[in-house]
């Protein structure tokens, strides 16, 4: 029936997205956009329309902003990568910033009433873990939508932290719960970070390869392994001299990457992730072969409400207080939900990326913080974010549409 | 008709499993009214009947799914009980439903190996479920249940089965049955919804089942296929046995008047 071996745009689209590597070209691709857009088109443009300017001034992209960047976008990822947990399930958890505000807000009273601070945040974490696994209790045992568990969760949430803090808001000066936003690796740690991660990289997949050649299994062009290095190096490499010139890397970002990474390798390469991707897939599939599907969907929702708390820590640290608006209130779990979507993980389940929900992230923030610098209004930003969202659940839809026709 | 081709009687394969004086009640209905059914090692045995024949429900106790009523198991006769899908595994009696329920998110390796995922060694300070999964071994595996059953077709087990053809897909849901241990596999209407080529590629797995000594019991309504396949054909009528006839000895009319009429002598047993 196919006579003419022509590739559609859409199907060259799904045949990418079904690599392991393509995954991220759509998001990488928009944030190069928007930094493009944002760090060159409009200087330029400002130059050229204003006579008296003396110099072309890249603002987005100074070092400056760019750390800037980083750390506004560390709360909205943190909370992405847990959200992308229950999304690869097929689920859905609105409350995730709702809990991180309760966190948030039970981890500023703590350390106010003399809690140490490395105690009470992980009290703060066991509470997260707690309430994301009862609403996943409420979702798998007795089966409720998590739509609606989560947005009960959402309003029930907003309202306790309201009871914890009865003010709206709460300064946080504990030294240690300060030092996630405020240590900063020296300069030489960041490099030698970078170059060990790198390394490492590389090693894996240059041994990987080996054993498949050893077992004499399909071999990847090496070519395609030393670019995904190079890439990566590059990636790594750019970061750190970027935060260098400024400050240097800050614990924070180093923090997420480490949990991130440690998400990433749980859902990708252990049995307990592939489950979790069995059950977003096919979950009569999952259950015939003998997976508890009701344990995994609870422990998935553990994940998002351990997530929350972190992302809940991570804010009351960066901001220094915590406030009814930064978390419950605010954009933040829209935002949060955006950053997953965006990176390309499908709202039907059984696809997706931690590593994506980062990249999303700085999508989100990215597009935050652009519009901030060229002076647009917060009705601009809520309709660009509408726009872009928009457009990479319209990528998610088709590119599935076509792999499910049969 | 000639009544001498009908029983295959003595001159039929020892059985590997064989079930006799099986009935199944559902609340007031009757669905299987004490029937024996076998099958040997290295035969297909198409299993057909019309609608309401009660192959489905013999299927299902078989695979454990409905315990039977009454009635006894059979393996190289000894007798078993089977009255849970895991007492049926354990058996090495193995059903790939029509729904085949693969994942389709999930490449053809991870398919083949889902619920029982290998992991690397050295890690047991780890819960078995966070262990670093052997992503090779999955890898190997899967190649040489794919290589054993010669689905020629596909190309690579790091494919995602969302994208394989539907007779493709068929291939994998058997290949992962027979993977785990199993001796006896059940087809469910595997060519039901697939075009010409498809079905090639089905049967010609199912009969390289039968050439690596497994004991498949084939259900269909597709005589063509029936005929091309099988060793032996049992039908059913009214949930009783009608008979079972060698595939060679007999035509497709035949099975058809059985199917539908059943034999005069039957008729009467069989209901």
């Amino acid at each position: 029936m196919q006579s003419e071996p022509k590739i559609s745009f859409i199907d060259r689209l799904r045949i990418m997205r079904e690599t392991r590597f393509g995954a991220f070209v759509p998001v990488l691709l928009a944030l190069a956009a928007i930094w493009t857009y944002f760090g060159v088109a409009l200087p330029v443009w400002d130059y050229m329309g204003d006579p008296t300017a003396e110099n072309i001034r890249f603002i987005f992209l100074s070092p400056r902003n760019i750390y800037n960047l980083f750390m506004q976008s560390a709360v909205i990822a943190t909370l992405a990568v847990g959200i992308t947990v229950v999304l690869l399930l097929g689920d859905i958890d609105l409350s995730a910033a709702a809990t991180a505000g309760v966190c948030a807000a039970l981890l500023g009273v703590l350390v106010l009433s003399g809690v140490p601070g490395w105690t009470a945040c992980l009290i703060v974490m066991g509470v997260g873990m707690i309430m994301g696994a009862a609403q996943g209790v409420l979702v798998a045992y007795v089966g409720i939508p998590s739509f609606v568990v989560t947005l009960a969760g959402l309003l029930g949430f907003q309202g306790l932290m309201q009871k914890i803090l009865p003010t709206g808001n709460l300064n946080v000066s504990d030294p240690f719960v300060r030092g996630f936003a405020r240590v900063l690796l020296p300069d030489a740690a960041g490099w030698a970070l970078a170059a060990a991660c790198v390394l490492v990289f590389a090693f894996f997949n240059v041994r990987k390869q080996n054993y498949r050649r050893e077992k004499g299994l399909e071999v990847e062009k090496s070519i395609v392994i030393w670019g995904q290095v190079a890439f990566f190096g590059a990636l790594m490499f750019a970061t750190v001299a970027t935060l260098n010139s400024y400050r240097s890397v800050p614990l924070l970002i180093v923090l997420l990457m480490t949990i991130t990474a440690l998400v990433g390798w749980v859902t990708t390469s252990t049995p307990y992730g592939r489950s979790i991707f069995a059950v977003g897939g096919n979950q009569e599939s999952a259950r015939r072969v003998g997976m508890n599907v009701k344990r995994i969907r609870v422990s998935a929702f553990a994940i998002v409400g351990l997530m929350a708390a972190i992302g809940g820590i991570f804010g009351a640290s960066r901001f220094g207080s915590v406030s009814y608006t930064a978390f419950a209130g605010g954009s933040l779990l829209l935002e949060s939900i955006g950053a997953a979507v965006i990176g390309g993980t499908s709202l039907f389940g059984g696809r997706g990326s931690v590593w994506n929900a980062i990249l999303g992230a700085l999508v989100i923030g990215s597009l935050g913080n652009g519009l901030d610098l060229s002076g647009a209004s917060a009705a601009d930003k809520l309709m660009f974010s509408g726009v872009i969202l928009l457009l990479a659940v319209a990528i998610d839809a088709v590119s599935r549409s076509g792999s499910t026709s049969r | 008709m000639s009544l001498s081709k009908k029983p295959v009687g003595r001159q039929a394969p020892p059985p590997h499993l064989r079930v006799s004086g099986i009935h199944k009640r559902f609340g007031g209905v009757h669905a299987l009214r004490g029937v024996d059914f076998e099958v040997a090692r290295g035969e297909v045995m198409a299993l057909v009947g019309d609608n309401g024949a009660g192959k489905s429900t013999l299927m299902k106790v078989l695979a454990g799914a409905h315990p039977a009523s009454d009635g006894q198991f059979f393996l190289d006769e000894k007798p078993v009980s089977v009255n849970s899908p895991n007492d049926a595994s354990d058996l090495g009696i193995q059903i790939v439903y029509q729904d085949l329920a693969l994942c389709e998110n999930l490449d053809v390796a991870a398919n083949l190996s889902l619920g029982d995922e290998p992991v690397k060694s050295g890690w047991k300070f780890l819960p078995k479920l966070l262990r670093p999964l052997d992503d090779l071994e999955m890898e190997v595996k899967a190649r040489e249940a794919i290589d054993k059953l010669q689905v020629k077709t596909l190309q690579s087990v790091q494919a995602k089965v969302g994208g394989l053809s539907g007779g493709q897909r068929q291939a994998i849901a058997i290949a992962r049955a027979v993977g785990a241990e199993g001796t006896v596999v059940m087809l469910d209407e595997p060519t039901a919804a697939l075009g010409v080529a498809q079905t090639r590629q089905v049967l010609d797995v199912v009969k390289r089942l039968r050439d690596t000594n497994h004991a498949v019991i084939y259900i269909s309504h597709n005589m063509r296929d029936i005929f091309e396949v099988s060793d032996r054909i049992c039908v059913l009528r009214h949930g009783g046995n009608v008979a079972t006839w060698k595939t060679a000895e007999t035509t497709p009319d035949e099975i058809v008047i059985a199917m539908t009429r059943g034999l005069d002598d039957e008729a009467t047993n069989a209901i």
